[in-house]
C-alpha cells in the first residue's frame, strides 16, 4: 500500500468532505472560513463542493455556538469553527451552560451532535490573545467531549469520529502543526474516542502528552535514547474521556511518569492526570509524577519571550531526568 | 499536650530499652503511627502515638527507662510546641527539617544541637519501594537509599534482595580474585551487635562467668518414649495438634521437679528461693535468635493442654508476636538439638534459674540384651546445674528421674 | 384574521389554565413542597398563548427562566411540568431540569433557559436548520425586557436578519428586569424600536390583548414562513407577582400592582369581550374554572406520587455515548 503523506490542514478537508458527502445534515459555520477556505486552509475546496453547507458568519460568537447548538437540536450536525481558541470567552456561556448542559438538564431529551472546532497553541509570536492552550476548562466542564490530536492520521480519523458522535465535542488542531506532514490511509477508518496512541515504545519512563508537545517529546526521546533512556510516549489524542488504562499499563511497567502539555502549568490538564496516578497507580511509584508545561502567564509576544514561556525540548528532556534522577 | 510513656506491656514488666525514635523533635505525627520502638527482655515493641500533633522526644536512644517514665511529649500545634520547646529541651541531636515555612523553628534547633542525627531521621521511600520491601518482609530502616534525598527506590530495594540470597546461601567466601597468598584478613561483612543479639551476647556470658556450672550426661532407651508418643498422635483426630516430642519432655520434667523441688531453685540474693510454681521454658529459634517462650505450670496441666500452650508459643514465635509475658519467670529451661543431630552438649543456665536440660537426638545404636547386641533407640540427655545450690549428687538423683520416665513414661502418672 | 367561537373559547380555557397553574404553583411553593425557585407569569397570559396559538406544533419556541405559560400555551401536560417542579423522575426534564429548565422537544419547546438572554442564539440555530432543512417551520423566541440589553440579542438579530433566518423575536416587556425598571435601563426606550437597526420589522403589541397579540404575532410568524426573515413583536404586559416568588418587591408599589390588575388583567379582559358577544356565560365561565382548577389538582396529585429519582441517577444523561 503506497504511503500517502498529507498535512493535517489536507487531512481535516479530506475527512470533511468525506462525512459531508455521506451525511447532508453537517454544515460548517464560522467566520471568514469561504474566502480562503478557513485561516489554515482547512476547509479546502468544501465551499465550492458543498454549496449553502459552508456558511461565513458575522462576528457573532455566542450566535455562532448557538446557532450550533439550535441547528444540533433540530436535526443538524454542525460544526463550528471558532477561529482561534482564544475566542471561546467570548461564547462561554453558550459553550458551558448550553452545549454541555442541554442534554443532561433536560432529562436525556435532545442531543447535540455538535463539533465546535478550533486552532489552539503558540509558538508563532501570535501573542496574548491569539496563542493560548485552553482545554483545561472544558475538561473541568461536564458534558463535553475534548479532543486533540496531533498527527494527520489521527486528526482525520478522530474528526470523522466527532461529527458521528452525538455528544458535544470540542475539537483543538495546534496552529504550528497544520502543515505538519504526516500518513494518512487511504481506506476509510475511524479512531475511537476516548483512545490514546503509544507513539513510543519505551521502558524506562512513561511520558503522556498531546498536541505539539507530542512532537517535541518524541525529539526528546530520540535525544535521550542516545543516553540509554528509553522514553514511551504516549500521546493521548483525546482528553475527555481520558484513556487511563493505557497509562495504567504503561506506569505499571515503567514505574515512573512525566506529564508534558503546552498549557500552563497551574490547573493544567495534567494536575488532574498526576492525581489519579497519585490515587490509583501510587504503589507503582518509583518517583514523584512531574509535569511540564508552559509558565503560568500570558503568552508574551517576542520569540525570546516565548519560548521561554512555552515548553521547549530541552525542559522535556530535562524533566526525564529529574523523575529518573539521573 | 500529651506525655508520651513508656508502656506497661505485661505483668512482668519493669523497665525497657528506647531502641529508636521514628521522628525527630518537630516533626508531625498522626495517630497510631509508631514513634518510638523499645526492647524488653527479648521482645521489641513499636510504641504508636496517641494523637495527631507534633512530637518532641526528650528520652536517649540506648537508655533504658521504667515503665510509665515520660520519654517525650506530643503537642497538638506549633504554639504548645515551641512552648514545650522552653521547658524541655531536647536532649537528642535532631537533624536538619527542610520546611521553609518553619525556619525559625528550625533555627532555634539547630543551635541547640547541631548535626544531623541518623537513626531518628525518616525514613524516605517511594510508594514501589515501600510495596516491595512491604510484600518481601524487609525493614526499611536497614536498606540504603539512593534516590534524591537519600529516598529508597526500587534499585535499592532490588540490591538488598539480591544481598539477602547471597547471605542465605551462607555466603561463600570469595577471595580476591588475584593474589592468592595475600596474607590480609578484610571483614566480608560487618554487623553490629545490636538488638537481641546483644541480650543474647551479654546473657550467656553473665552466665558463665557468675554461676558454677557443670554438666552430667547420660542417655535414655528412647523405645517406650517413641511408641508412647506414637500411640498419642494415633488417637489424634484430623485437626488436632501432632504431639511433638518436647510436649511429653515437658510434663516429665515438670513431673521429676515436682520429685526434687530443689532443683526448681533460684539464688536471689543471699538467699536460695525454691519456688512454688513450675514454669518450663523451651528453647527456640527466631529470627536466627534465641528466645524461650515458657510453658506454665505443666505439673498442673494434662499433656493436651500443654500440647496447646506449646503450640500457640511456636506459632507466636514464628510470627514473632512473642510478648513480655511469654518470657517471663522460667524456673526451668529444655533446651532440645536432636533436630541438629546433637547427642551431647553443655546447655548454659539461664540466670536466675538453676538448671537447663539438653535433650539429643533418638538414634538407633548397638546396646547389650542378654549378652546380645541388639539395636535400641536412645537419646543423650545432657543436665546442667550451678553447683553453687545444687550439689553433684541431687543433681544426678533429678536427672536420673527424668531418664526414667523417658525409658518408662507410665511413670508420669503419679 | 378570522377566528371561530370554538377557537375563542379554547383560547380562553388556555389562558384559565395558565392561570391556575401558576398560582398552584405559588401556592405549593409557599408551602415549601417546591425546592428551589421560582418565576410566576400572572398576568402575562395573553402573551404567551396569544403567540403559541398562531404557531404549529413543529414550530420552535426557545423560553425563559419565565416559562410555564409558554410550555402549557404551547401544549405541555401540566402533569409533567408538576412532577418537574417537585423533581420526580416522570417530569420533563426526569427532576435534572426543574422550573428553570423545563422542556418538551416533542412540541418543539427547546428549553426554557435559566441564563437571561441564552435562548436568542439557540433559535438562530433553530432558524439556520429550517432554512437548510428548508421546511417551513418557524422558530420563537422568548425575551424579557430585560434580555434586550444583552450582547446575545443583539448579535442574533443581526444574524437573523442577514439570513434571513424564520424566526420572531417576542418580547414580554413586563416593565422590570428583576428589581431594575425598564425606563432605567432601557436605552431608547422601546425594544420593538430597536428593530429598525438590523433593518427588520418591530411590533408593537398590547400584550394583554389576547386578540391583538394573536393579530401581530401572527402577522410575523407569516413573514417569517414566506421566508421574509425575522421580526420583533413587544408585547407590553405586566405581572403581578415578584421577580421570584419570595420577592420582597422593593421596587414597585402595591398601589401600582393593583392598578394593573384592576384594569388590564389578560383574562379579566378577554371574559368581558366573551361576554359581551355571547360566547360565555357566567355558568360556561364557571365550569369551565371548575374544570380547569380541578385538572390542575390532578396533576398536582399526579406529580406528588410521582417517583423520586435515585440519587445515582444524578449520574446519567451526562452523554449520548458515554
Amino acid at each position: 500500500m503506497t504511503e500517502r503523506i498529507l498535512s493535517c490542514s489536507e487531512a481535516l478537508a479530506e475527512a470533511l468532505a468525506e462525512e459531508m458527502e455521506r451525511d447532508e445534515t453537517i454544515f460548517i459555520l464560522g467566520e471568514d472560513i469561504t474566502a480562503h477556505d478557513g485561516i489554515f486552509g482547512q476547509f479546502k475546496g468544501l465551499h465550492k463542493r458543498f454549496p449553502g453547507k459552508v456558511i461565513d458568519s458575522p462576528i457573532s460568537e455566542t450566535c455562532i455556538i448557538g446557532a450550533g447548538v439550535g441547528a444540533a437540536l433540530t436535526g443538524m450536525r454542525p460544526l463550528v469553527d471558532m477561529h482561534f481558541a482564544d475566542f471561546f470567552t467570548t461564547a462561554m456561556d453558550e459553550i458551558v451552560n448550553q452545549t454541555a448542559k442541554i442534554h443532561y438538564m433536560f432529562g436525556g431529551q435532545a442531543k447535540i451532535p455538535l463539533v465546535i472546532w478550533a486552532p489552539d497553541g503558540g509558538g508563532l509570536s501570535a501573542a496574548a490573545h491569539h496563542s493560548q492552550s485552553l482545554e483545561s476548562w472544558f475538561i473541568h466542564t461536564p458534558g463535553l467531549k475534548v479532543v486533540v490530536p496531533s498527527e494527520p492520521a489521527d486528526v482525520k480519523g478522530l474528526i470523522k469520529t466527532a461529527i458521528r458522535d452525538d455528544d458535544p465535542v470540542i475539537f483543538f488542531q495546534h496552529k504550528k502543526l497544520f502543515a505538519q506532514t504526516g500518513p494518512v490511509p487511504e481506506k476509510e477508518y475511524l479512531i475511537p474516542l476516548g483512545k490514546g496512541d503509544i507513539k513510543r515504545q519505551g521502558t524506562d519512563i512513561t511520558l503522556v502528552t498531546y498536541s505539539r508537545m507530542t512532537y517535541l517529546s518524541l525529539e526528546a526521546a530520540d535525544q535521550l535514547a542516545k543516553e540509554g533512556i528509553e522514553v514511551e510516549v504516549i500521546d493521548l489524542r483525546t482528553l475527555k474521556p481520558l484513556d487511563f488504562d493505557l497509562i495504567a499499563e504503561s506506569v505499571k511497567k515503567t514505574f515512573h511518569v512525566l506529564i508534558v502539555h503546552e498549557a500552563c502549568l497551574t490547573g493544567g490538564f495534567g494536575a488532574e492526570i498526576a492525581a489519579r496516578i497519585g490515587e490509583e497507580l501510587f504503589d507503582y511509584l518509583d518517583a514523584p509524577v512531574v509535569r511540564v508545561g508552559a509558565k503560568d502567564t500570558p503568552i508574551p509576544f517576542s520569540p525570546v519571550l516565548e519560548n521561554f514561556v512555552l515548553p521547549q525540548t530541552d525542559d522535556i528532556v530535562e524533566g526525564v531526568k529529574g523523575v529518573l534522577n539521573r | 499536650m500529651i506525655e508520651l510513656k513508656i508502656p506497661k506491656l505485661g505483668l512482668t514488666m519493669e523497665s525497657a530499652k528506647l531502641l529508636s525514635w521514628q521522628f525527630a523533635s518537630g516533626d508531625e505525627v498522626k495517630k497510631e503511627e509508631t514513634i518510638f520502638v523499645i526492647e524488653t527482655d527479648k521482645v521489641t515493641f513499636e510504641v504508636s502515638s496517641p494523637a495527631d500533633g507534633i512530637i518532641h522526644p526528650i528520652a536517649k536512644t540506648g537508655e533504658t527507662y521504667d515503665v510509665d517514665q515520660t520519654v517525650g511529649y506530643l503537642a497538638e500545634n506549633r504554639e504548645v510546641y515551641e512552648n514545650l520547646l522552653k521547658t524541655y529541651p531536647a536532649e537528642m541531636e535532631t537533624h536538619e527539617r527542610i520546611d521553609e515555612t518553619k525556619e525559625e523553628v528550625v533555627t532555634k534547633r539547630e543551635e541547640t544541637s547541631p548535626g544531623p542525627a541518623e537513626s531518628e531521621k525518616r525514613i524516605t521511600a517511594s510508594p514501589l519501594a515501600r510495596s516491595m520491601a512491604s510484600s518481601h518482609g524487609l525493614n526499611l530502616a536497614e536498606i540504603k537509599g539512593t534516590g534524591p534525598g537519600g529516598r529508597i527506590i526500587r534499585e535499592d530495594i532490588l540490591e538488598t534482595l539480591k544481598e539477602l540470597e547471597m547471605v542465605g546461601k551462607e555466603k561463600e567466601f570469595l577471595p580476591k580474585a588475584v593474589d592468592k597468598d595475600f596474607l590480609g584478613k578484610e571483614p566480608l561483612e560487618t554487623i553490629p551487635i545490636t538488638g537481641i543479639r546483644r541480650v543474647i551476647h551479654d546473657n550467656m556470658y553473665m552466665s558463665l562467668s557468675q554461676t558454677a556450672q557443670l554438666t552430667l550426661h547420660t542417655e535414655a532407651k528412647g523405645e517406650a518414649f517413641v511408641d508412647f508418643r506414637d500411640r498419642l498422635n494415633k488417637r489424634l483426630v484430623k485437626e488436632e495438634i501432632k504431639f511433638s516430642y518436647n510436649v511429653i519432655l515437658v510434663k516429665i520434667v515438670a513431673t521429676a521437679l515436682r520429685m526434687h523441688p530443689k532443683i526448681n531453685a533460684s539464688i536471689e540474693g543471699d538467699e536460695i528461693k525454691i519456688w512454688q510454681q513450675i514454669h518450663i521454658g523451651v528453647a527456640m529459634e527466631s529470627e536466627d535468635a534465641l528466645v524461650v517462650p515458657v510453658i506454665r505450670n505443666p505439673d498442673l496441666k494434662s499433656l493436651n493442654e500443654i500440647n496447646r500452650d506449646l503450640n500457640e508459643l511456636i506459632i507466636k514465635t514464628r510470627e514473632n508476636k512473642l510478648l513480655p509475658d511469654d518470657l517471663a519467670n522460667g524456673t526451668f529451661t529444655i533446651s532440645n538439638l536432636g533436630f541438629a543431630d546433637v547427642d551431647y552438649f553443655t546447655p548454659i543456665l539461664r540466670p536466675p534459674e538453676s538448671a537447663i536440660l539438653g535433650v539429643g537426638r533418638i538414634i538407633r545404636k548397638p546396646g547389650i540384651k542378654n549378652g546380645h547386641v541388639i539395636p535400641e533407640a536412645m537419646i543423650g540427655l545432657s543436665l546442667t546445674f550451678d553447683h553453687r545450690i545444687i550439689d553433684g549428687a541431687p543433681g544426678a538423683r533429678f536427672l536420673k528421674t527424668v531418664k526414667e520416665m523417658i525409658e518408662a513414661p507410665v511413670l508420669m502418672i503419679v | 384574521m378570522k377566528i371561530t367561537k370554538e377557537k375563542k373559547l379554547s383560547l380562553y380555557n388556555k389562558m384559565l389554565t395558565v392561570r391556575a397553574f401558576e398560582e398552584k404553583a405559588g401556592e405549593l411553593f409557599a408551602k415549601n413542597l417546591i425546592p428551589g425557585f421560582i418565576h410566576l407569569s400572572i398576568g402575562e397570559e395573553a402573551s404567551s398563548v396569544g403567540t403559541c396559538s398562531v404557531l404549529n406544533k413543529d414550530d420552535y419556541v426557545a423560553s425563559t427562566h419565565r416559562g410555564h405559560g409558554h410550555m402549557i400555551a404551547k401544549g405541555a401536560d401540566p402533569k409533567r411540568m408538576f412532577a418537574e417542579l417537585f423533581g420526580r423522575t416522570t417530569g420533563y426534564c426526569k427532576g435534572k431540569g426543574g422550573s428553570m429548565h423545563i422542556a418538551d422537544f416533542s412540541i418543539g419547546i427547546l428549553g426554557a433557559n435559566g441564563v437571561v438572554g441564552g435562548g436568542f442564539p439557540i433559535i438562530i440555530g433553530a432558524g439556520l436548520s429550517i432554512k437548510l432543512r428548508k421546511t417551513d417551520q418557524v422558530g420563537v423566541v422568548f425575551f424579557g425586557d430585560g434580555a434586550a440589553n444583552r450582547g446575545t440579542f443583539h448579535e442574533a438579530a443581526n444574524m437573523a436578519a442577514i439570513w434571513k433566518l424564520p424566526v420572531i423575536f417576542v418580547c414580554e416587556n413586563n416593565l422590570y428586569a428583576s428589581t431594575t425598571p425598564v425606563d432605567y435601563s432601557l436605552a431608547g426606550g422601546s425594544i420593538a424600536g430597536r428593530a429598525s437597526a438590523y433593518g427588520i420589522p418591530g411590533y408593537n403589541a398590547d400584550g394583554n390583548d389576547i386578540l391583538e397579540v394573536r393579530e401581530i404575532v401572527g402577522k410575523a410568524v407569516k413573514r417569517a414562513r414566506d421566508g421574509k426573515g425575522p421580526s420583533i413583536v413587544e408585547n407590553k404586559t405586566y405581572r403581578y407577582r415578584g421577580h421570584f416568588e419570595g420577592d420582597p418587591q422593593k421596587y414597585r408599589t402595591q398601589k401600582e400592582i393593583e392598578a394593573f390588575k384592576n384594569k388590564s388583567d389578560p383574562i379579566q379582559l378577554f371574559k368581558n369581550i366573551l361576554k359581551k358577544e355571547g360566547t360565555l356565560s357566567d355558568q360556561l365561565d364557571k365550569d369551565l374554572r371548575e374544570e380547569v382548577y380541578s385538572m390542575i389538582e390532578e396533576a398536582v396529585r399526579y406529580a406528588q406520587e410521582a417517583p423520586l429519582p435515585k440519587p445515582e441517577e444524578a449520574l446519567e444523561d451526562l452523554f449520548v455515548n458515554p
